[in-house]
């Protein structure tokens, strides 16, 4: 499902992964552990494309996806629920999920347009854009009175699947999100990736200012959706407990590099997992 | 007593279309924190292209072709000149907005001259036997209310709808809310920040072009006409709290209205309606003392 090969990114002259390459096969769920500042985030960040890679290459669905922008790879199947959550704190429930399933029917003119794009000059590209924005109105809104009843299927059909693992959301649907309690808003920030229907999640630290027995909670339905979905997992976690315990494979990061990779059953008995990370 | 009505549909009408402009600010403003101080100027800069298309075109037929014009201006400033200062401190991009306002002031003195031209009042239509905008006054009651005031305060009733509806019930509209709040996570989802910011300024431009075409017929169309409504505007949008289009046209209303009861009733021995700038900056006093961020601006709520 993903090949990192090699992956180096900065934040300006600060380099935060040196190298990184990893695997995730499709249908598993893959930890990568580490401390503070060992570049897991960052990781997430260059697949999703947030930060762009400064060398090394990405492969999703055996498509090179390092150049492209963050709300072009989101289109292709990959959800990324970012660390800290980052809902839209002053929107309901309902409007997050709604813009969850966003990239899902605005997927104006696929890779072809863009590729275009990309080689244009700039004075050509300000005509590409500006055409696209005056014929992309009329030809979305045109497609979406075409596919009005499908869309609303699908969404609601994801919807309810939400519901059914969060009961919780459907309860508080009306609510402004920025309202509910810490448990809830990572149980939406995971609905509102799930309404992109991806085929890849990135999870980044969901445990994070959660009580343990709603960290619990969050980490037995993420388990349940890969085994009842088959949905391929990246998660980033500091609790390497947790993560290893619903984990098919594991990584762990130091400074940016790799320093072990195994399955999450060998990465458990490993002396140095123990002593480093597990706190045993 | 009559006078008094008078006065208050006078200053309910001309409070429209200061909440107009304003409302065209807090477009921007929500998106972007950026004050457009060329709002007027850009607002102004359409009228004069629509008092163009007037001399050879019918006025219905003018009013569409201008908002599409408007919409296409607001979108290349967005591209063309905000864009390249995006990220930049605030006061740069305000600085920039300063030299937008001298820029159409300019042209439109160089193009059109600056010698005032009468505007024209959207022409009469009829609809199953009532007559809709036009000239000439109402009865109603002991007053008179123009057919002018009554349009320009249709308009504002409509766009405001027509906007609420959109930013409620639309992707985009949604979308465009998202991306005021939060563009990493809108990015996240699959939104183009950058195309949202330009959807931002067209549909202001859009506002603002209506907010020009309907003063001019009151005010004259010159170069500085957007002057005097920009800075009401700008204090309607603090009333009413910048981030809500709401809190925009009721802060234009309460303006309006209290500049025309100033102006009237002000005795002459107070300066008379010369009084009417100070009482409004009165107004806006009170109003931030009581409430700082204007009567519906948010206060953040949130759990961390």
């Amino acid at each position: 499902m993903l090949q990192v090969r090699d992956l180096v990114a900065a934040y300006g002259p600060i380099v935060a992964l040196h190298g990184v390459s990893l695997d995730v096969p499709d249908g598993s769920i893959v930890a990568v552990l580490g401390a503070n500042g060992a570049g897991k985030s960052s990781t997430l960040r260059a697949i999703s494309g947030l930060l762009r890679p400064k060398s090394g290459s990405i492969k999703f669905a055996g498509q090179r996806i390092d150049h492209l922008a963050a709300e072009q790879i989101v289109s292709l199947g990959m959800s990324h629920i970012p660390e800290g959550r980052q809902l839209f704190a002053e929107l309901t429930v309902l409007e997050n999920l709604r813009l969850g399933a966003y990239s899902r029917f605005a997927r104006a003119d696929g890779g072809g347009g863009l590729a275009h794009r990309q080689g244009l000059s700039l004075l050509g590209r300000l005509q590409h854009d500006l055409i696209q924005a005056a014929t992309g109105g009329i030809r979305d809104l045109a497609r979406g009175i075409r596919e009005y009843r499908q869309r609303r299927q699908d969404f609601d059909a994801a919807l309810n699947q939400i519901f059914d693992y969060f009961p919780i959301l459907a309860q508080r649907k009306n609510q402004i999100s920025g309202t509910l309690s810490g448990g809830e808003q990572q149980m939406l920030a995971i609905g509102r990736g799930l309404m992109a229907r991806p085929r890849l999640l990135l999870l980044d630290e969901p445990s994070m200012g959660l009580a343990p027995l709603i960290t619990r909670e969050i980490f037995e339905i993420v388990q349940a959706i890969n085994r009842t979905q088959g949905m391929t997992i990246l998660v980033v976690e500091q609790n390497a407990n947790l993560a290893l315990e619903i984990a098919h494979y594991g990584y762990v990061l130091e400074t940016g590099r790799i320093a072990l990779a195994d399955t999450s059953d060998n990465l458990r008995k490993s002396e140095a997992v123990r002593r480093s990370y597990l706190g045993q | 007593m009559a006078e008094f009505w008078q006065q208050v549909v006078g200053g309910l009408a001309t409070g429209s279309v200061y909440g107009l402009l304003a409302l065209a600010l807090v477009l921007i403003y929500r998106s972007t924190s950026v004050l457009n101080f060329a709002q007027g100027e850009m607002a102004m800069f359409t009228t004069f292209i629509a008092w163009s298309i007037l001399q050879w075109g019918e006025y219905w037929i003018m009013f569409p072709l201008v908002l599409v014009i408007a919409a296409g201006i607001g979108a290349l400033v967005e591209r063309v000149v905000i864009r390249p200062v995006e990220g930049a401190p605030v006061l740069n991009i305000i600085i920039v907005t300063l030299g937008l306002f001298a820029i159409f002031n300019n042209l439109a003195s160089w193009r059109w001259g600056g010698i005032p031209k009468g505007f024209p009042t959207p022409p009469e239509i009829h609809v199953t036997g009532i007559k809709f905008f036009g000239g000439g006054a109402l009865d109603v009651g002991p007053t008179a209310v123009s057919y002018h005031d009554l349009t320009i305060m249709i308009f504002a009733v409509g766009i405001m709808i027509a906007l609420y509806l959109f930013f409620q019930y639309t992707p985009l509209g949604l979308a465009m809310r998202a991306t005021a709040q939060n563009p990493v996570a809108s990015r996240l989802m699959g939104i183009r920040v950058g195309r949202m910011l330009t959807v931002g300024w067209a549909l202001s431009a859009v506002v603002g072009a209506v907010a020009g075409l309907l003063i001019a017929p009151l005010v004259l169309l010159q170069p500085p006409m957007m002057m005097g409504v920009l800075l009401y505007a700008m204090a309607a949008a603090v009333v009413g709290g910048l981030d809500s289009p709401v809190g925009a046209v009721v802060g234009g209303l309460i303006i309006g209205v209290s500049e025309a009861l100033v102006g009237t009733y002000t005795p002459k021995d107070l300066l008379g309606p010369d009084m009417k700038l100070t009482v409004t900056l009165v107004i806006i006093l009170v109003v931030l003392l009581v409430r700082p961020t204007g009567i519906f601006g948010r206060r953040t709520l949130r759990r961390v």
